[in-house]
């Protein structure tokens, strides 16, 4: 499960871009699928059938995409300029490596030096407008022999496992929900079970919107990340959840109020196996969950969330533990599901 | 080890100010072919020396500091760590950092940024203070307290790497890029006869106010001196008079920071030797070691070369190989001539 984790997280999947974590999905998922659709907006859709066919038609759900940025423009010295694909706090990018286009070519995210700040500058972080990406290149001439206008930008890939069994990783959300499906694609299931791996969550869960439609599910799970803020100096009502709270099973967010039915369910299939959970304490975010459950009819959703911290950062922190938490909770589930 | 491994292989060193060790015990593996004798001194500063063997023979010192920006850690808060700088860091490169720890094992962490859902929305635009930053280390309050002492040091994760055609990219080349220009310089008087003796002072404490140049400016008592260390380059959003270009060779500072004669030494040497060069006009500190250098004991003339680099003092320092590549050129001729000129003057 955690090898899944890293080598789903090192691949790069930037929203509208997803073609790596597609494809390496398609490979590992290819030898347990029944079906494979890969639809016009590109989601990658595997069919697995099951012990049983339920009475429910279920679709398991997990974003492919990342936020990361897109360059637009090359200025005269070869300095490319960029904007945002998804939420992105421009905080957290200031002197951040990157790897521009599908070449992987190295970059950094310039400011200029500490020493060369007026007062009012040292306050405030530049717009994205005013950042750029040096790739050392000495002339625009040679940036633009590497690089070209709409390429995609994704963060560092350096993964460490650290602390009390923490990983720190690009990407976290979503590829452990990926992650969790292939797990699942392996196994022998309960019942049949449709797997959306979706692109451009991060823009708007664009990708579900059009995976919902197509498989016409009665039942829905997102497995998602979800935002910690258990640091220091966060007031308890605002941190969202912990890392060290086990798996999150919420309620309501953003985009989406739970199906109550399905959140209870997987409330108590936690606490009858001994899975610690918690549920958000704020409500924040959203996740596909938003597309799924409006599309044609409605669709009754619930979601299982990884908390991590930094998420939508290079450095993202998510609990190994959680992982494999979220992969048994999905399982015991599908087994529910199939005796329903 | 050519100039560019060497400046890797001594970026990848964990020696903030105050905690120089490992960048001490690989300078030493290194100079030592090309020197007579080292010492270290009570502030950590290395000191070497290859002697000509002349009787009265002048004393010419060449600066680096081996420290660099870093961390240390000044509390525990909940398993997060406090931390204060050491040496002058932009908080604003702080957030979703990768750090190291220097225990005695060391320690991966990662600056945690609080989401913006936290936070009021006109705060999103302000740079988070040092003070409210933490090192994340995914440990219990228990667990950190018990490995991580305070006191301890960090750095910025990772090393330098190469970027593009020329360009090095990393943290510490502030100022290890100019200690590895040093000791190649070294390597390039190891067969040569000198009229001079020539010292090495590999400072430490720079970052925190050129500490350790004072104490071993004072021992070593120099006749001239050049402090070899990193100038800003320029970058889009810095101004043109404030900075340097990159890929124009040696920067010789010029100003009262410097001796006249020495940077007019320095410059003919250039020229004669077709060495690319640029001036950098320095109207007041350097803000190098040769601001103590200067003034040590009954004074100093003193020279200064710089190597241009970008985003100083973050984790993403970025400098030209070819640059360094003058500056070591320059440094070799320099000595040779200062030594032929003023040894018996």
């Amino acid at each position: 499960m955690l090898d899944t984790v890293k080598t789903l997280c090192y691949l790069s999947g930037v929203s509208g871009c997803e073609d790596e974590v597609r494809d390496y999905i398609l490979e590992r998922a290819m030898p347990f699928a029944s079906e494979i659709i890969t639809d016009s907006i590109e989601n990658l859709l595997v069919f697995k059938k099951g012990r049983v066919e339920p009475g429910k038609r279920l679709m398991l759900c997990a974003h492919m995409d990342e936020v990361g940025l897109i360059v637009t423009g090359i200025d005269d010295e070869g300095y490319l300029k960029f904007d945002f694909i998804g939420g992105i706090d421009r905080r957290v990018v200031i002197g951040k490596r990157v790897y521009v286009g599908h070449d992987r070519i190295p970059g950094f995210i310039g400011i200029k030096a500490f020493h060369l700040l007026d007062k009012d500058e040292k306050k405030t972080v530049p717009k994205v407008g005013d950042m750029y990406i040096d790739i050392g290149a000495r002339s625009k001439a040679e940036a633009e022999k590497q690089v070209a206008l709409g390429d995609v930008v994704a963060f560092d890939d350096v993964i460490a496992e650290f602390g009390d069994g923490c990983l720190k990783a690009k990407a976290l959300d979503d590829r452990v929900g990926c992650a969790v499906m292939l797990k699942l694609l392996e196994e022998e299931l309960p019942c049949d079970t449709w797997f959306a791996f979706t692109v451009q969550e991060e823009v708007g869960t664009r990708g579900a919107n059009v995976a919902a439609y197509k498989l016409r599910p009665d039942l829905a799970l997102v497995l998602e990340g979800t935002t910690a803020a258990d640091l220091p100096g966060v007031d308890e009502g605002k941190q969202i959840c912990s890392l060290n709270g086990g798996i999150v099973i919420p309620f309501m967010d953003h985009g989406t109020i739970y199906d109550r039915g399905l959140f209870k369910m997987l409330a108590r299939l936690a606490d009858d196996n001994h899975i610690k959970w918690q549920t958000k304490g704020r409500i924040t975010g959203g996740t596909d969950a938003s597309a799924i459950q409006r599309s044609r009819e409605g669709v009754r959703t619930g979601a299982l969330a990884c908390a991590v911290r930094n998420i939508h950062s290079h450095a993202c922190i998510a609990k190994i533990k959680d992982f494999d938490d979220m992969l048994e909770l999905a399982r015991l589930f599908l087994e529910e599901v199939a005796n329903d | 080890m050519n100039l560019t491994e060497m400046i890797k292989a001594l970026c990848s060193l964990a020696a903030p100010s105050g905690f120089e060790d490992q960048a001490r015990k690989l300078v030493r593996e290194l100079l030592e072919p090309y020197v007579d004798e080292m010492r270290e001194d009570p502030m950590g500063n290395l000191i070497a020396v290859k002697k000509c063997g002349k009787p009265d023979a002048k004393r010419l010192m060449l600066d680096a500091h081996m420290d660099e920006v870093g961390l240390i850690v000044t509390g525990i808060e909940k398993g997060f760590l406090r931390f204060a700088t050491l040496g002058g860091i932009d908080p604003r490169m702080l957030p979703a950092r990768e750090v190291r720890i220097l225990t005695e094992e060391p320690v991966f962490g990662v600056i945690d940024t609080m989401p913006p859902h936290a936070l009021a929305p006109e705060e999103m635009d302000k740079a988070i203070e040092t003070d409210n930053l933490f090192i994340d280390v995914g440990m219990s309050q228990e667990q950190a307290a018990a490995r991580i002492p305070l006191g301890t040091a960090a750095v910025f994760a990772g090393g330098c790497e190469t970027l593009g055609s020329s360009m090095l990219c990393g943290k510490a080349l502030d100022d290890r890029a100019c200690v590895a220009i040093i000791i190649k310089t070294m390597e390039n008087l190891k067969d040569r006869d000198l009229n001079l003796d020539l010292y090495c002072l590999i400072s430490t404490q720079e970052e925190v106010g050129t500490r350790g140049a004072i104490t071993g400016t004072y021992s070593i008592r120099p006749d001239y001196a050049i402090a070899v260390d990193v100038t800003h380059a320029h970058t889009p959003d810095a101004k043109k008079e404030k900075t340097l270009p990159m890929g124009k060779g040696a920067a010789i500072g010029v100003g009262p920071n410097m001796n006249r004669s020495v940077t007019e030494l320095l410059i003919e040497t250039a020229k004669d030797k077709s060495i690319p060069y640029q001036v950098e006009v320095l109207p007041s500190s350097s803000g190098t070691d040769g601001w103590v250098i200067q003034i040590s004991r009954s004074g100093v003339p003193t020279g200064l070369v710089s190597l241009p680099v970008k985003y100083m003092h973050s984790p993403v320092e970025m400098m030209n190989v070819d640059d360094a590549e003058a500056i070591v050129r320059l440094l070799t001729e320099f000595t040779l001539r200062l030594g032929e000129e003023r040894s018996y003057a």
